[in-house]
């Protein structure tokens, strides 16, 4: 059972949104039509993904690419015009208002952009804050919260304003308060995009390493393709709305499903995400072409989910090309003129 | 290569192609504008450049080009060039009539001469230079108007019939009556008057003699008069009268004259010219268009109940009406109308619900007193230990010197217990406006209707003379303190509850989404989050409410308020300016202690 779960989720604004959602399902007329019949504007389009457990889950587009706005229908804070969502198999559109926000502090965390820390609260209780909202007694609040001041080493720190802290602190507070429920789902909305370069790398590595011990399941926003690489176990690239394509950081960056996709990959480092399978040329094609392997000679040995870095390593230095060998047997083989198409793209087989 | 970067090239953008060329634009005449507005552009367009149809007919070519801008100024120079040639035509037959007796009107030969000369001067200067400068700026406002049309579809372009329509009806709205008050001289008011006056006086006429038209009216009345003539007549013939005929005589005499006068006035309303009843209608004051019956003159009292008493009831009241005679004939604008209407409610108001004003002025009394028993009855020493260690606390050296010397200023002028009174009704109008305002701006932040509705009625309390309040005050709750209290805060009340709503609706949209994100319900969103951030809103809601309440401590002292205020009205009955300045000088002084010390608190307590 997937954690979090969107089928067929619309999200149409404006007065006349019902008008427009049927007359989009009737007659599947077009965004520009809908703006000019009913002057509403679509803002999610027949989404539909699910997340497993622990997994980070990212959701990459530009700004007005509706990112932001569907992420916001994964709590709730806005209602979809049309379609289901479903938390642990619950559909959370059918909760009363009571049972909405007993899931919202208790199973699902959010991270913002801005932080949105409240200004007026201690970091300690800024992080509390869900805790309190429950009902929780002001002791074990603080406890749980000095907890998660040290899960994102902001230690001691409990005492201070948000407004005394960095920006890079005040996003580990924004962290830490999602992180003090222990909720299983963690929604993060661009949590990094405003921080500076360096503090942001750093976050990113130490979420993710956090990840890999807390095993959250993670819907992971941002408009930077190389963080949703770096981050993401599997990536949705939405466009207008619409989620265009799915698939992990391989799949996208080998086969993009169509040029906008493409346009977005085309820069992308090829080294760590292609693998050796992908642009290995199989035995007999290869001695099509340059005649039969000679097992006398010591041939450079890699197994086909190694990375276009390795075999670049393997192969500077060395006149053979590199045999691809699973379950020692040869399944393929890589020519410096393979590799070279390779890190280049373009050149799959 | 980030991200970002290839977004700038795949971002979608949607050009609707529109055509933009300056033939779409003018329509017509595309050869001659082109190449006019090339020269615009290029900043060769010499200033002597006229553009023929802009200086024989601007208003009409604007309109058609619906240029706007040169059609409202072209218009308004137009317009106070011919009013200034018209003057012309008004002094001329004054001039004319002077110059009959040329000796005894020198001075008026002289003024009327010389008002002729300057203004067909002006007159002529404004048309023609004005001419000029519509023909050679017409061009290049109709050229800044394409360029902002290249911007936006919405503004006018082309040429159109429908707005040559309008621009023609507005110049006739316009012009022929400004031209036409311009060559008449004041008129006399007391003639419109009369006019209504007798319009009045005939309608009740003809209701009385059951006359349909004037012209009939005037024949009964002729016939009337004339019987009672006859019998006068018939009377003066005799050689001696009784006392009973004398009598008989003079009371025929005098409804003689009586009918006279009024056949004379309907004969002067028919003998109204067109031309005086036109003048009177449109061209100077608003004319007094309706004339009501006035609403019926009641007055409502609460007197024991004797059915009620008889009955077991002690003490039983119950609420008479009183319905005065109207007086006869008497009719009342709008304006009195509605005031007198008012008075009427608010009698029946008073009279009804008299036991909740009491109730009211009694709660109001009483804490009154208790505040004034904390503030008064606490000896001296004690209050001014307390002021000067607060702002000694909270707001720092300075403010304790100043509070001080305030306090000093107090005591050696002998207003202390005065002050404190004065203080007393701050005290309790702030509690009122604090109690009620929060929640009242609560309530206007939450919800949009309550707010549209709210927000102009804030307006009016704000802008309504603060003396204007008394007068409802003292009718409602008759002359004491505790009108004096309600009157404050009515005119204390509206900035504690805009700055409440204002600090509310700044709260950030994203932080209440976190907080709502987390679980909040509406309420805890209230109390955790938009409540406490908007703590210095509210803050500097409760100083500005402080402040307005001691300003209207003086003028509730018309009502009864004590306290400083009293001193200054009283000094203004006596102008006694020095008794008057001194009580002025210590009512700032305690608005600026209470300023002090509470922006003192509030900057200490304020962590945000």
């Amino acid at each position: 059972m997937s954690v979090v779960e969107l089928e067929n989720v619309w999200k149409v604004f404006g007065s006349r949104s019902a008008d427009a959602m049927a007359a989009i399902k009737a007659e599947g007329i077009g965004k520009a039509e809908v703006l000019e019949r009913f002057e509403a504007v679509v803002g999610v389009k027949d989404a539909s993904f699910a997340v497993e457990e622990g997994e980070i889950f990212c959701l990459m587009g530009l700004s007005g690419s509706g990112k932001s706005t569907l992420v916001r229908h994964i709590n709730r804070l806005i209602e979809p015009t049309s379609g289901t969502i479903r938390i642990m198999g619950e559909d959370i559109g059918a909760m009363k208002t009571e049972q909405l926000r007993a899931t919202r502090a208790d199973k699902i965390g959010m991270v913002f952009q801005n932080m949105a820390l409240l200004p007026h609260r201690s970091v300690r209780d800024n992080i509390g804050f869900a805790l309190e909202l429950r009902g929780m007694d002001g002791y074990t609040r603080a406890q749980a919260a000095d907890k998660a001041l040290e899960t994102v080493s902001l230690h001691g720190y409990g005492d201070r304003l948000p407004s005394e802290l960095s920006g890079g602190m005040q996003q580990r507070v924004g962290l830490a308060r999602a992180l003090a429920a222990d909720p299983e789902i963690l929604l993060m909305d661009e949590p990094f995009s405003a921080l500076d370069p360096l503090i942001r790398r750093n976050l990113q590595d130490e979420f993710l390493g956090l990840s890999q011990n807390l095993k959250k399941t993670t819907v992971f926003i941002t408009h930077d393709l190389d963080e949703a690489i770096r981050m993401g176990d599997r990536i949705g690239i939405m466009k207008d709305g619409e989620i265009v394509q799915i698939g992990t950081a391989e799949d996208i960056v080998t086969a993009p499903a169509d040029d906008y996709v493409a346009d977005f990959v085309a820069g992308i480092s090829r080294l760590k995400l292609v693998s050796a399978s992908k642009i290995m040329v199989s035995p007999d094609a290869h001695a099509a072409t340059h005649g039969p392997i000679d097992m006398a000679n010591s041939y450079p040995v890699a197994g086909p989910e190694d990375d276009l870095d390795s075999l670049v390593g393997l192969s500077t230095g060395a006149d053979l090309p590199v045999l691809i060998k699973h379950d020692d047997a040869v399944v393929g083989i890589v020519t410096k003129d393979t590799l070279l198409k390779g890190l280049q793209g373009g050149a799959e087989v | 290569m980030s991200a970002t970067a290839v977004g700038g090239g795949a971002e979608q953008r949607e050009i609707d192609d529109r055509d933009v060329s300056v033939g779409t634009f003018v329509q017509e005449k595309e050869p001659y504008y082109a190449s006019a507005f090339e020269q615009v552009q290029r900043g060769t367009l010499s200033r002597w450049h006229l553009n023929i149809w802009a200086l024989l007919v601007p208003w009409l070519w604007s309109a058609f080009r619906g240029v706007w801008v040169l059609f409202w100024i072209s218009l308004a120079i137009d317009v106070t060039a011919i009013v200034c040639l018209m003057q012309v035509v008004k002094f001329s037959p004054l001039l004319a009539e002077a110059q009959l007796n040329p000796d005894a009107n020198a001075t008026l030969i002289a003024r009327y001469s010389g008002w002729i000369t300057i203004y067909s001067w002006i007159g002529v200067l404004m048309l023609i230079g004005g001419r000029l400068w519509m023909g050679s700026s017409a061009n290049r406002l109709y050229y800044s108007q394409y360029a902002r049309w290249r911007i936006n579809v919405a503004v006018p372009s082309g040429v159109s019939m429908n707005r040559l329509v309008i621009g023609v009806m507005v110049m006739l709205i316009v012009a022929p009556l400004t031209t036409y008050r311009a060559t008449q001289l004041r008129l006399d008011e007391r003639a419109c008057f009369n006019n209504i006056r007798a319009a009045e006086g005939v309608e009740a006429l003809l209701g009385r003699f059951d006359a349909n038209s004037t012209a009939e009216l005037v024949s009964v009345l002729s016939s009337e008069i004339a019987q009672r003539e006859s019998r006068l007549e018939t009377l003066n013939a005799l050689e001696t009268l009784s006392d009973e005929q004398k009598s008989e005589r003079a009371a025929l005499r005098k409804e003689a004259r009586d009918l006279g006068r009024d056949r004379q006035l309907t004969e002067d309303f028919s003998n109204i010219s067109a031309r005086d009843k036109f003048d009177c209608y449109f061209i100077d004051d608003f004319p007094t268009l309706a004339r009501l019956e006035p609403p019926e003159d009641i007055t409502y009292r609460r007197v024991p109940d004797e059915e009620a008493i008889a009955a077991g009831r002690e003490g039983a009241t119950k609420v008479i009406e009183q319905i005065k005679d109207p007086v006869e004939g008497r009719k009342v604008t709008v304006f009195t109308y509605s005031a007198e209407s008012i008075d009427i409610s608010i009698n029946y108001l008073r009279a009804q619900f008299a036991g909740g004003f009491d109730a009211m002025t009694n709660v109001l009394r009483q804490s009154l007193i208790r505040v004034e028993v904390a503030f008064m009855q606490t000896p001296w020493l004690v209050v001014a230990f307390l002021f000067i260690a607060l702002s000694w606390a909270f707001a720092g050296l300075g403010t304790t010197i100043f509070v001080a010397s305030s306090l000093a200023f107090l005591a050696l002028f002998e207003l202390w217990q005065i002050a404190m009174q004065t203080m007393a009704l701050v005290v309790v109008s702030t509690a009122v406006c604090v109690l009620v305002g929060l929640p009242i701006g609560i309530w206007m932040a939450k919800n949009k209707w309550f707010r549209w509705i709210t927000e102009p009625i804030l307006d009016v309390m704000q802008t309504i003379p603060s003396l204007s309040y008394l007068v409802p005050a003292v009718a409602f709750f008759g002359i004491s303190q505790p009108p004096a209290v309600l009157a404050t805060v009515i005119f204390a009340m509206p900035p504690m509850i805009k700055l409440t709503a204002l600090g509310i609706l700044q709260v950030p949209e994203s932080t209440k989404e976190a907080a709502l994100a987390f679980g909040a319900s509406e309420r805890q969103l209230l109390r955790k989050v938009e409540l406490p951030m908007a703590i210095p809103s509210i803050m500097a809601g409760l100083n500005q409410t402080i402040m307005l309440a001691l300003s209207m401590a003086t003028i509730s002292a018309f009502i009864g308020a004590e306290g400083l205020g009293a001193i200054v009205t009283s000094a203004l009955g006596d102008a006694q300016a020095g008794k008057g300045l001194l009580a002025g000088i210590a009512i700032a002084l305690v608005a600026m202690m209470i300023d002090r010390i509470l922006k003192g608190i509030r900057n200490s307590f304020s962590r945000i």
